[in-house]
């Protein structure tokens, strides 16, 4: 909505969308920006916010719609261009030099030069005292000759931003800018961003933590599945008002397991598990018992899946499958009965130009050889009954596992550990990037997996398929386990407030 | 899909799956065409007892680069294998410590390479370029850069670089033997699996449960055996240790290697590959030299032959996996 004092719009969206393979994955999208003005775009992981940030960054060309700098319809093919109407976005991830030091790292790009004799040459003194500059609007005091590495991870993006501010700039997109901070480089930082305020532009802010965002707004607008549900004023805003837009009433799945009558042994246990970013981690799994574990990005959900099965570095923590007590390390986990299912299926699941197969038989390999010779036939059988099994779309067990779809690969992740006997499967963001159909597939696979007595743990960040799925949800926040929830008596309004941390002061 | 698409695409496939091998068949028929001497039943079982090192350590190879890895110590440490050996055949006249000794070299070299690579985690290359060095400063010190002639030398010990088996020389059937029990360990076995699902993806074999640090020893372990094997044979032939053989070996192996991944459709170096490479590089050797090609050319065309073996490799839409 417009507000009603006057002030210029720097930046605004008219019916922006963008289409990827027939999905509409940003629709519609009217946004307005203010000179002077701080605005939060905040919505679920797959909400449309990136997608959007990466049109405006000249990432991605949009399917409809227009953008709108100071009046001047634009189009953006490329990052440059974008630049070029002084758009910089501060990325998530911090793409500095680290053994140049900030003043070089300041001015990567926009080295400052001067003429001696015929020849250029860098003109540090120059570009010192522009960094003084930039750091004094900032508000802030660094050391110009200090290393990249030496600083913490705040002053890093302190750094990043003094880059872009010494580039022409009408808006700064800043993406998740608090990923990764402690508490007093998060102040740090906001400071920062609400000193920027007073330079002539405007700051569209994205963050997963409510707080923040409710604190240094002037507007906030909330995405939820690829659409704009509204834009309200700082003054207007609360916790419970923002997260019930984002939440909606999704028409979603239909699926709704029911859960398995009464609590069996404990199949798995951690007891006091602390590893760089996790904290006190205790809790039990039962058999046939389904537990989800929910939290934002950077909570420590696949922290905990990485510690369990051994792959990050363990402080202190004890660990028991089967009451019997196992060193965390992968070749040992899966001897024990632990069977993973990993966030990145790419990166982490599969070896994408190996056959189906051939994916099919990589963890439990000693089932399907005799004396270390590989029963290539039986490889081949047992393959060709999975993939009737988990209904995958493939041309047979001899297709190379790239040309499949996400949702069929993920079943063959899946499958390859349904080829043989464990007694804790996790399920770690399984349903990441994948069609519905395939979504519900996989439910049912866990439904059946608990039913047969096998303990599940299922991560997500999706909280209404935890809600369906799972027997109780586990909240982490900043590596601590700070809530339990029943999803058939909690909603799922409470559990999200627990997830983002807010006790909703402003009500 | 009609019929006409399907064609061009089995074509393409063709050429895809064995056009390197084309090529060679090609080479082959060029050099018979031009070189008198090169079609005949003397040349050709020279041609092979010539490359028959060259296999053995490309199968070795096949074996580190299967997993993703590279070996650069394999040109010096040949060299030192085939010093030691000789040194302990001299003075024990024991063939059979020698042997043992010369094996137990090369294993050694390939797990120190392991521990820095794979356990250490120092990368590939440099890692295993040291090593290299390292080697070759022994085995220089070893006898201060003098060959050393082996007088009075035990039949069996003749008989390996030498020998024959009916019309086969015995570093041919040295060589089958070694390449076939590669090409069975590779693709038939959980180890050789395990070797290519570590190359193809490390993170998803560790998350899979493979201990990728054990089997990345492993390959470093066979391609050490390999080198002492060549080493071994080597020696026997020159009937000395001669303290610059075998540093050729290394280019001529990376190129054989690099041209297996073109080969047979797999897009991954493979031990049948790596023969056919071999037999390449051994057929530009034999024939430029035949065709009284200055020798120092024939670097020349070695250099070629990798730009284009991994040219073709990356035309082929292989990303190249080896670590520097």
């Amino acid at each position: 909505m417009p507000s009603n004092n006057i002030k210029e719009e720097i930046l605004c969206t008219r019916n922006l969308g963008k289409e990827f393979n027939g999905v509409w994955v940003l629709n519609d999208i009217n946004i307005d920006l203010e000179k002077g003005e701080i605005h939060s775009i905040v919505g679920e992981n797959g909400a449309g916010k990136s997608t959007c940030i990466k049109i405006l960054s000249g990432v991605y060309t949009p399917s409809k719609g227009e953008v709108i700098i100071n009046g001047q319809r634009v189009r953006f093919n490329n990052v440059k261009e974008s630049e070029q109407h002084g758009i910089r976005t501060v990325h998530q991830e911090i793409n500095l030099i680290p053994f140049f030091n900030v003043m070089e790292n300041i001015f990567i790009g926009t080295e400052l030069e001067k003429n001696v004799m015929g020849i250029n040459i860098l003109d540090k003194k120059k570009m010192a005292e522009k960094a003084e500059e930039v750091l004094d609007i900032l508000g802030v005091e660094l050391d110009l000759n200090k290393f990249i590495h030496q600083l913490d991870v705040s002053r890093r993006r302190i750094v990043q931003i003094s880059n872009v501010l010494v580039h022409n700039h009408n808006v700064i997109i800043f993406d998740e800018p608090t990923t990764a901070l402690d508490e007093s480089g998060r102040r740090r930082l906001l400071e920062v961003i609400t000193n920027l305020k007073k330079q002539d532009l405007g700051i569209i802010f994205v963050s997963h933590n409510i707080e923040e965002v409710l604190e240094i707004s002037d507007r906030i607008t909330v995405f939820r599945d690829g659409k704009n549900m509204g834009t309200m004023l700082k003054k207007e805003a609360t916790v419970k008002k923002i997260v019930s837009k984002m939440i909606g009433h999704k028409s979603y799945s239909d699926f709704k397991r029911k859960s398995v009558k009464g609590k069996g042994k404990v199949i798995f246990e951690v007891k006091d598990l602390n590893t760089e970013k996790l904290k006190d981690i205790n809790f039990k799994v039962h058999e046939g018992e389904v537990i989800g574990i929910a939290g934002i990005v950077g909570a420590g959900k696949t922290e905990i899946v990485k510690a369990i099965f051994g792959i990050d570095v363990v402080e202190s923590g004890e660990f028991y499958i089967n009451g019997e007590r196992y060193k965390p390390k992968p070749g040992n986990s899966v001897k024990k009965g632990i069977a993973l299912v990993p966030e990145e299926r790419q990166e982490q699941g599969l070896v994408l130009n190996m056959d189906v197969k051939k994916n099919m038989s990589l963890a439990y390999l000693d089932q399907w050889s005799r004396a270390n010779i590989i029963d290539l036939k039986s490889e081949k059988n047992i393959t060709e009954k999975l993939i009737e099994y988990l209904k995958i779309k493939t041309t047979g067990p001899d297709q190379t596992i790239k040309f499949l779809s996400g949702g069929n690969q993920q079943k063959v992740v899946l499958g390859r550990w349904l080829s043989g006997d464990f007694s804790l499967g996790i399920f770690d963001e399984p349903t990441k990037g994948i069609d519905v159909k395939a979504k519900e597939d996989i439910y049912h696979q866990i439904d059946e997996l608990a039913h047969k007595g096998k303990g599940i743990i299922f991560i997500s960040s999706y909280l209404p398929e935890l809600i369906n799925v799972v027997d109780r949800i586990i909240v982490l926040k900043d590596g601590k386990v700070v809530d339990e929830f029943d999803p058939k008596q909690d909603t799922e309004t409470e559990i999200m407030i627990a997830m983002l941390g807010g006790n909703d002061n402003n009500e | 899909m009609n019929n006409k698409a399907n064609k061009t695409i089995s074509w393409l496939e063709v050429l895809r799956k064995y056009g390197t091998v084309i090529g060679t068949v090609f080479i082959f028929i060029i050099f018979s065409l031009v070189i008198d001497r090169f079609f005949t039943f003397r040349n050709l079982f020279m041609l092979l007892r010539q490359m028959s090192m060259l296999t053995i350590i490309a199968c070795g190879f096949t074996f580190v680069m299967a997993a993703g890895g590279f070996d650069m110590s394999i040109g010096n440490v040949t060299g030192l294998v085939g010093m030691i050996f000789a040194i302990v055949l001299v003075n024990t006249s024991n063939f059979w410590l020698s042997l043992l000794v010369g094996l137990g070299v090369g294993l050694f070299v390939g797990l120190i390479n392991a521990m820095l690579v794979a356990y250490i985690n120092l990368p590939d290359f440099i890692g295993t370029l040291a090593v290299g060095s390292i080697a070759y400063g022994i085995k220089m010190l070893l006898t201060k850069g003098n060959p050393i002639f082996i007088m009075n030398p035990p039949e069996i010990f003749t008989f390996i670089g030498q020998g024959y088996v009916g019309a086969i020389p015995f570093p041919v059937i040295l060589m089958l033997v070694f390449l076939v029990i590669t090409i069975f360990i590779l693709h038939k076995t959980k180890l050789g699996r395990r070797i290519y699902a570590i190359g193809g993806n490390t993170i998803a074999s560790v998350y899979a449960g493979i201990n990728v640090k054990w089997y990345r020893m492993i390959t470093f372990l066979v391609s050490g055996l390999s080198v002492s094997i060549a080493a071994i044979i080597m020696t026997s032939r020159l009937n000395s240790g001669q303290p610059l053989a075998g540093e050729n070996f290394l280019l001529d192996v990376i190129a054989a290697v690099f041209l297996s991944t073109t080969m047979f459709g797999e897009g991954e170096p493979n031990a049948m590959g790596a023969f056919v490479g071999a037999l390449i590089i051994s057929m530009l050797n034999n024939g430029l030299t035949m065709l009284n090609v200055p020798y120092y050319f024939q670097y020349i065309t070695k250099g070629m032959v990798v730009i284009a073996a991994v040219m073709l490799a990356v035309v082929m839409g292989q990303k190249l996996r080896v670590k520097f």
